[in-house]
């Protein structure tokens, strides 16, 4: 109970400073973050712990955005209260391609899951970019947004809890170890007599459903969406913040899109023109990662309280 | 009719350029089952090689000599930069997950792209005019064009020294023993990571040949222009059969063929969807492709 109280006091503590002391360009950064941290736990949930590579993040968070917005202004009248319907909305439409997708894909091993969710995030894209209605190459502006950034902040915090907390709790389930089996050596979890195929599909479903809840809060924060924010770029992006954190760590993902969204926000003033510095320092910790520390700041560990001598709950990680 | 006609033959002179990218994907993947995201960026690379040389070499004249010179600088230059991708990025990962090297070949494909917009400028570049084109015969009132004969000339002789290489040298050889049992050809006194650095060679100097090639017939070069082509591709790749050389140089004419029609017929926005449609369906129905063959996976 005492972790539960301290994790609200501290979210109402941060909530407070931020709507009083801070201006709205470090509360804006502070929802993308949560944000980020939502897309960098979707995909970090079939890769990290089902080792199934997805490329396509961007187009799942594409549906749910779209999904939220489109909903909201044509059927709620911009009403503000609605939003969280139109993200779920938006969240279950994620998960409904998610699992069209993971028909063809599991038949196969290797590559190509992230080949073709590439392939599917590419093919929304198009499909967006040549829907008159949405706006096609325009966009689709002027969507309603949180009236007060204490609703908008309550909200982002609300969806990155329920977030975490499923998946915190799914992954030391029975489907969390089923996942883990596969991760470590799938034709021995099928001798086991686990469905295989149904297993990573249903992790797919569930991971595709927390991308499009990302991508339909992600539309009410920013209140304007292209084809364009979709790109394969920002899948990429979400790939990166999952691994810096630790593929299969949870709390990692988090840690790390915290690093992500800040550290480019500090560095904004050493940037010069339009050279765009992260895209040059992101690629690089990539491949650095990669042959360095593969396994990411926290590998399989979660982060727990006791890291820090508040409560007695032990560690729960990969080896224990 | 004609139009049928016309929109074949450009078909056919892009599935040239389609497959020797193609290559680049099936060989490399077929000797380190790993998929090389980088391998457009070698491409446009080449591409960017080429553009310097003929600026710096005062070769920006269009003549014969110069066509020829550009395509070798172009093979060349792609070549050393694929054979120090592999050295700097792939190599420490020769024992590490699949995925590992996936990302970082992600990673080494977003580096060259940034990268290039940093170095190069995000603006299209006007490519030199190597070779003046003219227009040789007609076919049923279609005019040919000289850069398409030589698109194909070149490819067909591209082809021709990749399959000599292939089945009848040493390293051909080695190159074919090494993607079927990798862990025995040590035994027989092979050295893998030569053999392995040779097919990365051989796959960036095709995808750089094919980058010259494509910036003389569309003279615009810009740090982006390898993503299309190479996902197009790689899709040939896959359609053909990964790993399969035959089949990727027969996807690679089918697909170049198949987005022209559609590029023809309507439908021309949806042309970078197409090519994902299509893999997808070939996933569903034949996941190995036309000419892939199953391996048993074995306990």
């Amino acid at each position: 109970m005492k972790k539960y109280l301290i994790f609200l006091v501290s979210v109402i503590v941060l909530g407070v400073v931020l709507n009083f002391f801070m201006n709205s360009y470090i509360q804006a950064v502070f929802i993308s973050f949560m944000i980020n941290a939502i897309m960098a736990l979707s995909l970090n949930f079939i890769t990290g712990l089902a080792d199934q590579f997805s490329l396509g993040q961007a187009g799942l968070m594409a549906i749910g955005a779209y999904t939220s917005a489109v909903l909201n202004k044509e059927f709620f009248n911009n009403d503000w209260t609605m939003i969280p319907i139109g993200v779920l909305a938006g969240a279950f439409m994620a998960a409904g391609a998610g699992y069209l997708i993971s028909l063809p894909s599991f038949r196969l091993k290797g590559d190509y899951l992230a080949i073709v969710t590439l392939g599917m995030a590419e093919i929304v894209r198009v499909v967006l970019l040549n829907w008159n209605h949405v706006g096609g190459p325009r966009g689709y502006n002027a969507i309603t947004k949180f009236p007060e950034f204490y609703f908008s902040f309550g909200f982002a915090v609300l969806l990155l809890t329920f977030t975490f907390m499923t998946m915190y709790r799914l992954k030391f389930s029975w489907f969390g170890r089923n996942l883990w089996a596969i991760n470590e050596d799938d034709i021995a979890a099928e001798v086991m007599g686990l469905n295989v195929a149904k297993t990573k599909r249903r992790a797919f479903v569930i991971s595709s459903f927390f991308a499009g809840l990302g991508g339909g809060f992600y539309s009410h924060h920013l209140g304007y969406i292209s084809p364009g924010s979709f790109g394969f770029i920002i899948s990429v992006q979400i790939l990166i913040v999952a691994v810096l954190g630790g593929l299969g760590s949870l709390s990692g993902s988090i840690v790390a899109a915290l690093i992500l969204t800040f550290l480019p926000e500090a560095l904004r003033s050493v940037q010069t023109g339009s050279l765009d510095l992260r895209m040059i320092i992101y690629p690089i910790l990539l491949i650095v990662m990669m042959i360095v520390r593969p396994q990411g700041l926290f590998g399989r560990k979660e982060i727990s309280l006791s890291h820090f001598g508040l409560t007695k709950f032990k560690a729960r990680g990969s080896n224990e | 009719m004609q139009e049928f006609l016309q929109h074949t033959l450009n078909g056919l002179s892009f599935g040239s350029i389609y497959a020797l990218v193609a290559l680049g994907y099936t060989m490399v993947y077929g000797i380190l089952s790993m998929i090389n995201f980088a391998h457009s960026e070698i491409y446009m690379m080449g591409a960017f090689v080429t553009f310097y040389m003929a600026r710096f070499m005062g070769m920006e004249t269009p003549s014969p000599i110069n066509f020829t010179l550009g395509v070798l600088a172009g093979a060349l230059g792609a070549g050393i930069i694929g054979y120090f991708v592999e050295k700097f990025a792939y190599k420490p990962l020769r024992n590490s997950p699949k995925m590992n090297v996936l990302i970082t070949a992600i990673g080494v494909s977003i580096l060259f792209q940034f990268g290039g917009q940093i170095i190069f400028g995000a603006d299209p570049k006007r490519f030199p005019n190597l070779i003046e084109d003219e227009v040789l015969f007609y076919i049923a009132e279609i005019p040919v064009h000289l850069i398409d004969i030589l698109i194909y000339v070149v490819s067909f002789v591209s082809l021709g020294i990749l399959s000599f290489i292939i089945y009848r040298t040493q390293p051909g050889r080695a190159m074919r023993a090494v993607s079927t049992r990798p862990d025995m050809t040590p035994l027989m006194g092979i050295n893998n990571n030569k053999i392995i650095s040779t097919t990365f060679i051989i796959g960036s100097a095709l995808a750089g040949v094919a980058a010259v090639l494509v910036s003389i017939k569309y003279p615009k070069i810009d740090p982006m222009m390898g993503v299309k082509i190479g996902t197009s591709s790689f899709v040939a790749a896959v359609f053909g059969g990964i790993g399969s050389l035959h089949g990727a140089v027969i996807g690679g004419f089918l697909l170049g063929v198949g987005e022209y029609y559609l590029i023809g017929y309507g439908a021309s926005t949806y042309k970078d969807a197409l090519s994902f449609l299509i893999l997808i369906i070939v996933l569903l129905y034949k996941p190995t492709g036309l000419f892939g063959t199953t391996r048993k996976e074995k306990i």
